[in-house]
This record gives C-alpha cells, structure tokens and sequence, in this order.
C-alpha cells in the first residue's frame, strides 16, 4: 500500500462526493429539455466517484498500475526549489497591484531562478527586469494589453 | 472540382501580406517553443489568446495553428540534440536520433526530421483539403444525438488511450469535466459551483488551467527533481546535409509514416504518439539492416518524424469539420475558436468559408516556412537550448504569470493559477495525464449542450441515443475502447491459469 497514492485516491474521491452534494441545490428539471442545470454535474460527480473508488482499489493492492514508483522516488525531492518557486508565485500576486507588472515579474525571475539553484542574485534580476521591461513594451504599446505600471508609472509612461 | 475552387480562394487569404507575416510569427513561436523544454505549443497558445481581441480572426488563427505544427518540427530537433523528448510524440526520435547525433550524425537526423516533416505536413494537407468537405457532408446530417455520442466518444479515447493507465486518464477527464461545470449555466443562467465568488462567475479561464498545468507544475516538478537530472546537448559535427544513401533510406519511411500518421491523427483517437510507435516498428520489420535500430538508424528518425507531423496535420480534420479536439493543443485553438464567437463544425465550412479555407490554405504556406526556418537555419534555435535551466525556468514562469493576469488584471487568477500549479505538480509526480483535462473542460460544456439539445428533442427520454443508428454505433465504439483491454487481460489470466 502506497500512502501518496492512497491519499490522491481518498481526494478524487471525495471531491466527487462534493460535487454530488453541491449539486443538490441545482434544479433537475424543467424548461423545455426536461434537463435543468443539476443533471450534468451529478453526472460528472457520478463519474469522478467511480474512478475514485477504482484507484483507491489499486492504491490498496499495491499502488496506481503502470507508474515507477521506486525510480519516482530514487530522483528524490528538493523541497527547498518547490517552495522557492511557490514563494515567488504568491509574492507576485501580492506585489503585482502594488508595484506594477515589471518590478514583480523581476522578483519571481530571481526567485524561481533561486529555486533551481542559481545565486546570482543581481544578474538574475537584472536579466528578470530587462525581460520584464520588454514584455511591458511588447504587450503594452503593440499589442494593447493593459499591464500596470504601479511605482514605475512615472518612468514609463 | 469544389476543394479545389475553394482552396484557391483561401490562397487569396493566405498569401495576404498580413496574413503571411502572422503564419511566420507563428511558425517561429512555434519552432522555438517546440525546441525550448519546459513550455510547449499548448501553454504558447493559450498565453497568446488574449491577443484575440486586437487581431482579425483570420490571423490569429493562422498564427495559432502555425505555433501548433511548428511545434513539432522544433520538437525534433530537441530530441535529436538532448534526448528530451519535448512531446510524447517525439519519444521515439529521441531514442534513434539521439543514437545518430551520438555518432556524429546528428546533421543528416536533423535533415531527415525537417525534411520528413515537411514532406508529411504537405501531404497531410492534401488530404485534409480533400477529405474536409467530405466529413462535412457527413457531419450536416448529425443531430445532436450523434454529437454527443462523438464527444463521448473524444472523451474516451482522449483519456484511455495515451498514457500508461486508462483509469488515471479518465481521472484527469473527470477533473477537467468539473472545472468545465463551474460558472453560469448558459441554458438557465443558474450559478454553478461558483461559491459565491464573483471571480468564479465567468467560469475558470483555459488560459489558467492550461498555463497551471503545463508550465507552473512542469517548472516545480522539474526544479524539485533537479539535482537528479542530468543532460547533454549534443553539437552538430560535420555536414548538416544527407548523402545520397540517407535520401534513399528516408524517401519510403517518409511516405509510410506519413499514411500511417494521418489517419490516427483524423479519427478521434487523439495524439501522434501511437502512430510514431507503429512507424517506428514497420520501418525496423522492412528494413535490411534491422541490426541498425537502437544504434542510429536513419528510417527510425525518417518514419515517426514523418509520421506524428501528419498525424498532428490530421487532428485538424476532426476540429474543423465537428467541432471535436483531440489533444490539449487542439483544445486551446478550439477556444480560441470561440473567442470569435464561431464554433468549428459543418456549418463553419458554409458561413466561413474564406477563414476556414484560408487556414488550410496557410498550413501550405507554413510548411515551406518551417523547412526553411528548421533546416539552413537550425544552428540559430540550437542556441535556445544553451539558455541555462534556471533562466529559461524563471523566464517561462515571467510569461506565464503575464499572461493570466494581463487576461482580466485580476491577482486573484496568480494564486488560483498556483493553485492549479501545485495540482499539476502531483498530477506529474503520479503520472495523471494534463491532456484530457483541457479536453474535458473545453469539450465538456459543448457536450452538455448537446445532451440536453438531444433530450430536448426526445422530451426527456435517453433511449434517443440508443434508437439512432449513428449514435448507438458511437457508442458501442467507446463501450468497446474502454472493455476491450478488461476483457483481454480477464481471458489472459484464465489462459495462463490453465
């Protein structure tokens, strides 16, 4: 029995068990089609029950079918590059309204760069701003996509 | 002849000074995302959507399909050069070019690749110039009914057969189904599964799910395993040109893959990675110098390259004609599609015929690009692959995080695209598919509409897709992909029982 493949099993499952309850609240029926809105999701919530309670089958007899699990694990897992580049994900949701799309972009540059391994602190965001200013007027100027400025707004402008 | 008239005209599009410009920029993109690791034509294409609202359908959908089979070519290159395949369909490339570039030979592999893809594409096009109107006239007749027993069937063999596992394939669908329930209910205009958050309201955008999936879960799968991977390119030495014997030995496997490839690539069994397999086997059982495979064998490159290029080529066919994609790619220009508020189908061929045309039409035209872009100019994207992993990473994720928010400048949609990042990461770690997500949330509200189109017409009753002849094959068809190995293996156990 493999405990990750177990609990990957356990979520599917459950999140159809939600979906079956959430589809309560949604008509069945009525209108022309005799269908309503409720009818696909349970049938959706059916569906990803039954493929759930099969793979929570194969994670008791030994584990999901077809995958290697001993060379999965043999490559081992740096936990510190996943949670460097998760770090620059939420920081640039945080910055992107407050400082503008071309200075958070340079932080995650430097971040996920950081995650895998490179230190280079200052060329990484010096490259991740020349990137970022680029794309700015790129997406901005040609092809009209509105990006924000934030603090640089005066600079480009 | 009708094709023939009808094609002229789409030149006219085609070859327009603008138009020509958007199928280059595409073939590019596509080229150098197909060459670059860690971001592929699905992810480019669904970055690229937004562009939608400023550009006039013809081109964008010109450029996405260039970035689309441009992928492919730019694949190979990176499988002969790094022995990463880029694509499950460039995996059997990546084991016999990779021998030949080991050996000295990586020139001629490149130039059987482009040139076999070349020579595929364009007689892919043909036939799907050809055989277009003819599935139109077939899809005019099909009700309701029959669509949704052809999407079942998508579905089905979307999910069962690639990957190594049918139930976690069907896993996958049953995710992008799900997130393909959330927002407003176009028929009743109820909220589903929207919580309340207005965010939700629209719906989850392609764009975050695909971008999610592919780029954010590939970026932390990769940079978790990083310390265990270990890669090398290898340099083209010698002549990038093909002897006389190389032109001999590719000429028959190109043909070969080329009409193996296309019509996996037209019936709804998704993906070029099956037909690369088959290639791969016929060339190795005709050849005589079957000692050769596994050690650098030219018809090993020549035949799959061939082969998953048509079949790609071939995807198209299903797409334009019914309204039905079959790989992830396919999906994003499906939406892409919508975004023009057109939906592919037969009745696209009679209302938009200079578009649909044209974009047949332009895949002529990106053909000749990409084996000019691909062969004398392959040192330029060989480059590409010399950016160091943490750099090309960090710039993928810059892209990326741009686009989802540049969609409707909303922070919210860079934490839900985390969110589905994170979800991707697992996906990857126990090997669920992405591919039939995006299927399933694109295709999964079209075939809820079909379904309740259908019952609408038998008033309520679900034997009307049974009673129809079409249908009830359709179905039976999916019955059978999805039985037919159960019962394989149950009598296979009973045998070796005995």
């Amino acid at each position: 029995m493999m405990k990750g493949h177990l609990w990957v099993a356990a979520a599917l499952f459950c999140l159809g068990g939600l979906i079956y309850w959430g589809s309560y609240e949604l008509p069945t029926g009525g209108g022309y089609a005799q269908v309503g809105p409720g009818v696909v999701p349970r049938i959706v919530a059916g569906f990803m029950l039954l493929v759930g309670a099969l793979l929570l089958r194969e994670a008791f007899t030994g584990g999901f079918r077809g995958l290697d699990e001993a060379e999965e694990r043999g490559r081992g897992m740096d936990w510190a590059a996943f949670a460097w580049i998760g770090a620059g994900l939420v920081a640039y949701g945080l910055l992107i309204e407050r400082l503008g799309f071309v200075l958070s972009s340079a932080v995650l540059f430097a971040m996920v760069a950081r995650g895998m391994a490179s230190r280079r602190w200052a060329l990484n965001l010096a490259i991740g701003l020349v990137l970022a200013i680029a794309i700015f007027a790129i997406f901005n100027y040609g092809l009209g996509l509105t990006l924000p400025a934030g603090v640089l707004k005066p600079l480009l402008a | 002849m009708d094709a023939w008239a009808q094609l002229m005209q789409g030149f006219q599009v085609a070859l327009s000074l603008q138009n020509l410009l958007w199928c280059l920029v595409g073939c590019m993109l596509g080229t150098a995302v197909g060459v670059l690791p860690g971001v592929g034509p699905a992810v480019t294409v669904a970055l690229l959507l937004p562009i939608t609202t400023k550009v006039d359908a013809s081109g964008a959908l010109i450029m996405f399909a260039g970035i689309y089979y441009g992928a492919m070519y730019g694949g190979s290159t990176t499988s002969i050069l790094l022995k990463t395949p880029g694509e499950s369909a460039t995996i059997v490339t990546a084991m016999e070019g990779n021998e030949m570039a080991k050996r000295g030979r990586a020139g001629p592999a490149l130039a059987t690749a482009a040139i076999g893809s070349f020579v595929a594409g364009t007689l892919a096009t043909v036939g799907l110039t050809f055989l277009s109107p003819l599935v139109v006239q077939l899809g005019l007749k099909f009700g309701p009914p029959e669509f949704f027993a052809l999407m079942v069937l998508a579905f089905t063999t979307v999910s069962a057969v690639l990957g190594s596992s049918t139930l976690r394939g069907l896993a996958s669908l049953s995710l992008g189904l799900a997130i393909g329930l959330v927002g407003i209910d176009n028929q009743t205009g109820q909220a589903r599964f929207a919580f309340g958050t207005p965010q939700l309201l629209d719906g989850i955008e392609v764009v975050t799910v695909a971008v999610g999936l592919f780029a954010v879960g590939e970026t932390l799968y990769f940079a978790s395993k990083l310390r265990a991977t270990e890669e090398r390119v290898e340099a083209i030495r010698g002549s990038i040109w093909m002897r006389v014997d190389d032109w001999r030995r590719s000429i028959g496997p190109w043909i070969r893959g080329t009409f193996i490839g296309f019509p996996f690539g037209t019936i709804p069994a998704g993906g070029a990675e099956i037909p690369t397999f088959l290639s791969y086997a016929v060339e190795k059982k005709l050849s005589k110098h079957p000692d050769e495979f596994g050690q650098g064998a030219i018809e090993g490159v020549a035949g799959p390259e061939a082969a998953n290029n048509a079949a790609s080529t071939g995807t198209m066919v299903p797409l334009l004609t019914l309204g039905l994609p079959t790989s992830a790619t396919a999906a994003i220009l499906l939406s892409a599609f919508q975004q023009y508020g057109l939906q592919p189908g037969p009745l696209l061929f009679e209302a938009n015929a200079a578009l649909v045309w044209g974009l047949i039409a332009s895949f002529y035209v990106g053909n000749v690009m990409l084996l000019v872009l691909n062969l004398p100019l392959v040192g330029l994207w060989v480059k590409l692959l010399r950016i160091p992993r943490p750099q090309l990473y960090a710039g993928i994720l810059v892209f990326a995080t741009m686009g989802v928010y540049g969609m409707r400048q909303s922070a919210f949609d860079v934490f839900l695209l985390y969110a589905i990042g994170l979800l991707g990461f697992v996906m990857t770690r126990y090997g669920f598919p992405a591919g039939p997500v995006i299927v399933g949330m694109i295709l999964g509200p079209l075939a809820e509409e079909q379904l309740r189109r259908s019952l609408a017409i038998s008033e309520g009753s679900w034997s009307v897709f049974a009673t129809r002849p079409i249908s009830a094959g359709l179905l039976a068809v999916t019955a059978i992909v999805l039985l037919l190995p159960l019962v394989l293996r149950a009598l296979r156990r009973r045998t070796s029982k005995a």
